[in-house]
């Protein structure tokens, strides 16, 4: 039990760890995954396609296979790249797939008069999107995503695969020196849970919220 | 009434795969002129409306508001405008939709205020101006703060109008406004446009609602099969009855027919 809480420290780093690698793809996948999505929907035909090809591949790929892929892959064809970035790289493509698909469904949810009044009354693309579109895709948007988030949190697990030292990691190598897995794996089960608890139950407070427009 | 068009419609045409909308339409409106268009489902006529501000992109003939081009840039190869082109004249027409088209997550207020900020760059203080002033004259300013969803049928497209001639467009262009209302909620939408029309406003409309449009308008259009099969003013209009068998039947499918005697 000492030997435990000796290692606190050590799985608190494993934590942010997990985090850092979370919040990037989580960021990155956002921003890829929001500008791809609308591509599919308001593209031209070719860059549509290509979307949606990308997003189906990504989507058929188990995501550990797609871990392995960029981290052994991407040598070989001269990329040098660390565990951590291949680890972060493999999941934002995974990510992004998904956040293509929230963004899809929730800006197709939206009438098509809503995208006529905005040009009738003279507003640009990006203004339809930014006043018009967006702010009611919103909603349908945010549930799925903050899910989404959840995902990739627990997800992150998958880079103590190739060595990152995650929480998971950390916890790995902890009962590696302590012979004590199971309140251990308890522990980060507990930690993994939090996290998630308290976002999933944002994202219904975020629905209540939004419920208010009626469809 | 002047002699210069304010809109001038030439030889228009617009398929939709092989199925050909409009075949070869001509039609001008003159400035504080309201026209009409009636005709049968299928006919061409809201495809014409939309083509006006560029909701359907029209494949041949040209649509000049005020001498220039509304869909292409001019030159021989007939290149489609940009996207900032087209906004700049599509905010020259306003346009009222059947399904009224409100933004649900704006307040009534805000649905007339976003054009005026975002595209006519006023100030807050003078868009909110503008958003009162036309909410009030569309009998609405106490609904200023209400969602669409919060609003009757009649009272959703009469802020649908008021954000429309916020814009003061050259032209209004109004398709099928009153068709999805319950019929209770018809008249406060037509006294409005009825208004609009006494002060000049210059209007393009799509109606069924044939004694309205015999009332209100300078002249009526009649559609059919993509193209215009008769016009004139109401009284010109009955006079072809004669020897146009199509607007015969037609007109004959409305009770309210009688009235344009």
């Amino acid at each position: 039990m000492s030997q435990i809480v000796y290692a606190i420290p050590f799985l608190f780093h494993g934590l942010y760890i997990t985090l850092l690698v979370s919040g990037i793809v989580i960021c990155l996948s956002l921003v890829s995954g929001l500008l791809l999505g609308v591509t599919l929907i308001y593209g031209p035909t070719p860059l549509a396609l290509l979307v949606r090809l990308f997003s189906d591949c990504i989507r058929g790929i188990p995501i550990l296979v797609l871990i392995f892929i960029v981290y052994y892959g991407l040598p070989q064809l001269g990329l040098d790249i660390n565990a951590f970035w291949a680890a972060v790289l493999a999941l934002t493509l995974f990510k992004t797939a998904q956040v293509i698909e929230y963004a899809r469904g929730a800006v197709g949810s939206i009438p098509k008069g809503q995208m006529e009044a905005g040009m009738s009354i003279g507003l640009t693309f990006p203004d339809r999107l930014r006043y018009v579109i967006f702010p009611q895709a919103l909603r349908r948007f945010l549930p799925p995503w903050i899910n989404g988030v959840t995902d990739a949190i627990k997800g992150s697990a998958l880079v103590s695969l190739l060595g990152v030292v995650d929480l998971m990691q950390a916890i790995n190598e902890v009962i590696g020196r302590t012979y004590e897995p199971l309140p251990l794996y308890i522990l980060g089960a507990l930690i993994y849970f939090s996290i998630n608890y308290s976002l999933s139950s944002f994202s219904r407070t975020l629905e209540r919220r939004y419920s208010y427009i009626r469809d | 009434m002047t002699t210069a068009n304010l809109l001038d419609i030439r030889q228009l045409a617009k398929s939709f795969g092989t199925n050909q909308v409009l075949k070869s339409v001509d039609l001008s409106v003159s400035k504080g002129e309201v026209v009409t268009i009636i005709g049968p489902s299928g006919s061409g006529k809201t495809t014409l409306l939309r083509c006006v501000n560029f909701l359907e992109v029209y494949d041949g003939g040209s649509i000049k508001i005020d001498g220039k081009e509304v869909g292409y840039r001019d030159g021989p190869d007939r290149r489609k405008r940009g996207e900032i082109d087209l906004a700049r004249i599509r905010a020259e027409t306003g346009m009222v939709f059947q399904s009224f088209n409100l933004f649900p997550h704006l307040t009534a207020s805000e649905n007339v205020m976003l054009g005026l900020r975002r595209v006519r760059r006023k100030s807050l203080k003078e868009a909110r101006g503008i958003a009162r002033h036309w909410l009030e004259r569309v009998g609405l300013a106490h609904k200023a703060d209400s969602l669409p969803s919060e609003l009757s049928g009649g009272q959703q497209q009469r802020v649908g109008i008021a954000r429309a001639v916020a814009m003061e467009p050259k032209i209004l262009l109004l398709d099928e406004i009153t068709s999805a209302l319950d019929p209770e909620l018809v008249n406060e939408v037509l006294d409005v446009v009825k208004q609009l029309a006494v002060e000049g406003m210059t209007m393009l409309m799509v109606t069924h609602e044939i004694a309205f449009a015999r009332d209100a308008s300078h002249r009526i259009v009649f559609m059919a099969d993509g193209l215009v099969s008769a016009e004139g003013t109401p009284q010109e209009l009955m006079k072809s009855i004669e020897h146009n068998e199509r607007l015969k039947t037609f007109l004959s499918r409305f009770s309210s027919t009688s009235h344009l005697h």
